[in-house]
Parts: C-alpha cells; structure tokens; sequence
C-alpha cells in the first residue's frame, strides 16, 4: 500500500536519508529501528511531505505522493504521530482531536471518529475539556494517537512511540497499537526500542546512517547478529 | 450649641468628597467607555502579531480607513455608522486576506524586521492614498438627533458611546468564538501552537495566514466604524490608534484575548484618571508611563501568558 523507491530526502544542503526503498502493506505494522540521527524521523517527514528536499518516488494506493504539499498528504490517508507527540499545548484534548480531522468534513462522521478514540483511550474521554499542555507524557501519546486516528488513515505513521514514557505505559500503548492494526489500518513505526519494536511489528527494516542496510521479518532481524550486537545488547 | 463655623465646616467636606467621588466615578465610566473602543482596537493587532509574529504598522491605518467608510456611508447614504461593520467587515477581511496571500506571505518566515519594514512601507501608501483621496481635514459623524445624555446622580453617560461601546465588546465576543469554537479558529489557534504539526492536521498554512491577517484587518475596520462617532476622523490618527494597540498588548499581556480586554479597559481608566489629575494634554503620557511601570514590574503584561485561549 505504501512503496518508497529510492527516496533521497534532507535538510537544504544536507541529505540525511540515501535512497531508501521501503514498503508496508495492508493491515501490517511494519517497524524502521535505527540508531539516533540514522534518518528515521527524516524519512517519515519526507513521507509526509514536510521535509524541505526529497527526491524518488512515495506511492500510496498507487498514487505518487510525491509532489503533493504536506496540508494534503492527510487527505490522501497517511496519518503521522510526530516525535515528541507534538500537540497543541494550549488547546483542549478535544480541540486537538478536532484538528486531527480537520480535513474530514462530515460532522456525523466527525463525531463516530470521537466517539472511537475516547473508546480506545477512556482516558482522553476523561480529560477532553483539559488543555493538551497539562498532560502526562501518556496521556499526551494517546492524545497524539487519537489525534491521528481523526482523520480517518489507512496508514499511521508514528514516531518514537515509547519515548520518555514508563514501561507499563508503553505496553498499554503497543496494545492499543494491535488494536488499531485489528481495526484495518497499517502502522509504519519508528521505535528505539528494539524489543517493543519486534513485539508489534511483522517486518522490519534497520536504517543506518541514512540507508537501509537489513530487512526481514521481525523473527529474521531478532537473529541478525548486527543487529542483536549493536541495539539487544546479546 | 455648636457655632456656624463648626456646622459649615463638616457639611463642606462632605460637600467635596461626594464631588470628588462624582469626578472619580465620571473618570472611571469615561475610561471605561473609552476601554471598551481600545480593546476593540488592539484584538485585530494582538492576534496578527501572535500568530504571524507580524508588527502590523498597517492596522492603525486599517482603522481609519474603517472610520472613512462609516463616515461616508453615513454621510452618502445614511447609514449608521453602528451598522457600518456589518459591510466594512467583509470589505477589510477580503483586503487582508488579499494583501497577505499576494504580498506578505512572501516574507513571512523572514525576520521581523524585514516584515516590519514591509509594513511600514504598505502603511505609508495606505495612509498616503487616504490623504489624497480624503485631505487631511478632519471629519465628524454628526447625527441629526443627537444621542441623549444620562445623568445618573451627577455621573454623565453619554448613550452613543455606550452603544459604541457595547457594540465593540461584541464584536470582541464575536472575535472570541471564532477563535475557540469554529473549525477556521482552531486552525488558527493550531498553527500559532505549532505550525509544523498543523500542517500534517491538513493545514495549508498560508492560508490560514492570509484569513488571520483578514480577520484582524476586519476587527481594525470594524473598530473604526465605532471609532468614527467618537473621534474626528483623519489620516493623521492612523499613528495614534497604532501606538494604542501597541500599549495595549504589552500593557495585558500578547497574544491573548484575554490580555487585550484588560489592557484595553485598563488603558482606557488609565488614561482617563491622567485627565482628571494631571489635566487632558497628559493622558496619553500617563499611558505611556504606566506601560514603563508594567515593563519594568511585570514584562509579561497584566495577563500574559503564551498562546491564545
């Protein structure tokens, strides 16, 4: 569903990511580990056309994304959960939903998406009227999911989703993640926890200093000695 | 038996005080009324610096030219200048929107001053044209029937600036849920949050500038048609209303509409007791005096705090 092929992308004269070629498919969780300022983050902004440069092709349901302005890669159904959630602080958890959707005009269908987020997450539904800001670290990653999730994608981008969060938190969060799965939406994940990573996804790719250097199913890259030397530790 | 003199001398005191509580209540309903028009002044100004981080030396002249289409409506076709927002609004909105999608867009990540500079150089033309097409001569909105006077125990209420007034509070209401509760005032409020995440929202960021620099063009005009039926109106006041909205921010505190009501309403009492105690030719001085006093207390104005809410 989602195809990269050859994508190069960067900051101005800087090119972080060398082409890439990466692929996720339907209903597949699907993770892109690497080490800090391999281009993880990079490559998703490229995907959703906020990074300044990138060259190759982005195709989605056979379309080529790539020339397409970042205010409409959402419509197109590629939803992205940023790194360091990234809400807007001062609004409600509420408003920061109704952003999520921003581009979904039907008010019916609006109000459904609502109501499935704070059925995922009871916790927003709790604190809808709260102002995103005051959040904990979880909570805020719920509301960034949640957020994601308004605007009705068959693909989530998510970046760093156990960043600075307890373990226990973490766990709450990947099952949510296998629901969203279950619910038919792909999920590209970025993750710096290897193990969280492997638990969730099915494949995999390892981006090392801005390209792609092993790829396998999670089981296959659980064995890589590459990788279990350089990021389990074993 | 008390003498005269004991008799008069207690009776003359309260005779003063209740003068003093009169003048003290008179200045404090004028600053009030005049409160009002300034928050009406500065919201438009505030919510472009604060989500543009545009100085808009244009907007006192956005103001003016606001005052300019009441005055002639009123005038050629005899329209109140109370209905006057009712058109100039759309008619400054479209302008804004207009100027900074072909214009000001171009420079609008630039540093400030660069934008500064542009605006300057566009208030200039503005208020150049205006002089041109207007004169310089001062003008005024006279009613045939003159807005009655109430006198509430020798506390004198002028009804049109009342009505001015109340007009300018709702508008600031208006203003108020536009930014908290429609799906454009979000988007607003969004992009000023974080503009990078409001792009993946589905913004498309330019032209959320373009409706905010609208919208505050549409409030300075509207804020000139209210302004025209109690200031005389004349090019030369672009500067006056301009350095207003500038006080007013700082004074309550940027980027909130919260902040724009207390600054607008205190600048106005402000001002109005400098009349009272130091005489009308030092009113905008204590203004500016109290801004000093503010700067140097509390930097973060009256209410300040980030973002709009």
């Amino acid at each position: 569903m989602l195809r990269l092929t050859n994508v190069s992308a960067g900051y101005g004269q800087i090119q972080v990511v060398r082409d890439v070629s990466l692929d996720v498919g339907e209903q597949e969780i699907v993770c892109l580990i690497g080490s800090n300022g391999a281009g993880k983050t990079t490559l998703l902004r490229a995907i959703s056309g906020i990074a300044p440069f990138c060259v190759g092709t982005i195709e989605f349901n056979g379309e080529d994304l790539s020339d397409l302005p970042g205010h409409e890669i959402v419509t197109r159904g590629i939803a992205h959960v940023p790194e360091g959630r990234r809400l807007f602080r001062t609004m409600s958890i509420r408003d920061n939903l109704l952003m999520g959707a921003f581009r979904r005009r039907s008010a019916s269908e609006i109000k459904h998406n609502l109501d499935r987020v704070y059925h995922l997450f009871p916790r927003l539904a709790e604190r809808r009227d709260q102002a995103a800001g005051t959040l904990s670290g979880g909570e805020q990653q719920m509301c960034a999911i949640g957020r994601g999730l308004m605007s009705e994608p068959k693909l989530i981008l998510i970046d760093e989703l156990s960043l600075g969060l307890a373990p226990q938190v973490v766990d709450n969060l990947a099952k949510t993640l296998l629901h969203i799965r279950d619910l038919g939406i792909s999920i590209l994940l970025v993750e710096q926890d290897v193990e969280i990573a492997f638990e969730l996804a099915s494949r995999g790719f390892l981006l090392d200093s801005g390209q792609i250097t092993v790829v396998g199913t999670t089981a296959e890259l659980a064995e890589n000695p590459q990788i279990k030397l350089a990021y389990i530790g074993a | 038996m008390a003498e005269p003199s004991d008799g008069l001398r207690p009776r003359f005191l309260l005779w003063l005080s209740v003068r003093f509580m009169t003048l003290l209540l008179q200045n404090l309903v004028n600053g009030l009324l005049l409160g009002g028009l300034y928050v009406c002044i500065a919201i438009g100004f505030s919510l472009i610096w604060g989500v543009l981080n545009i100085i808009n030396l244009l907007h006192g002249s956005i103001i003016v030219l606001g005052s300019y289409i009441a005055y002639y409506a009123f005038t050629m076709f005899g329209i109140s200048p109370f209905l006057a927002p009712l058109f100039v609004i759309p008619m400054m909105f479209a302008f804004g929107y207009g100027l900074q999608l072909a214009v000001l867009n171009r420079v609008v990540d630039k540093p400030v001053l660069i934008t500064l500079t542009l605006t300057f150089g566009l208030d200039l033309i503005l208020n150049n044209f205006m002089l041109a097409a207007f004169t310089a001569n001062f003008r005024r909105v006279v009613f045939k029937d003159p807005f009655e006077t109430l006198d509430l125990y020798g506390v004198i209420i002028p009804v049109d600036r009342v009505v001015a007034m109340a007009l300018a509070l709702v508008l600031t209401l208006a203003f108020y849920l536009l930014l908290n509760s429609s799906r454009i005032g979000r988007a607003i409020v969004a992009v000023r949050n974080d503009r990078d995440a409001a792009v993946l929202m589905g913004v498309n960021v330019k032209q959320i500038y373009a409706v905010t620099f609208g919208v505050g063009a549409a409030f300075a005009g509207a804020a000139g048609c209210l302004l025209s039926v109690v200031f005389p109106i004349s090019p030369m006041s672009s500067g006056l209303y301009l350095g207003k909205a500038f006080v007013i921010c700082v004074l309550g505190g940027l980027g909130s509409i919260g902040g724009a009501l207390i600054g607008g309403l205190a600048l106005g009492v402000i001002e109005s007791m400098g009349v009272m105690l130091a005489g009308p030719e030092h009113s905008v001085l204590t203004g500016f005096l109290v801004l000093l006093a503010v700067l140097a207390i509390k930097p973060t104005g009256l209410a300040g705090k980030r973002g709009y809410e």
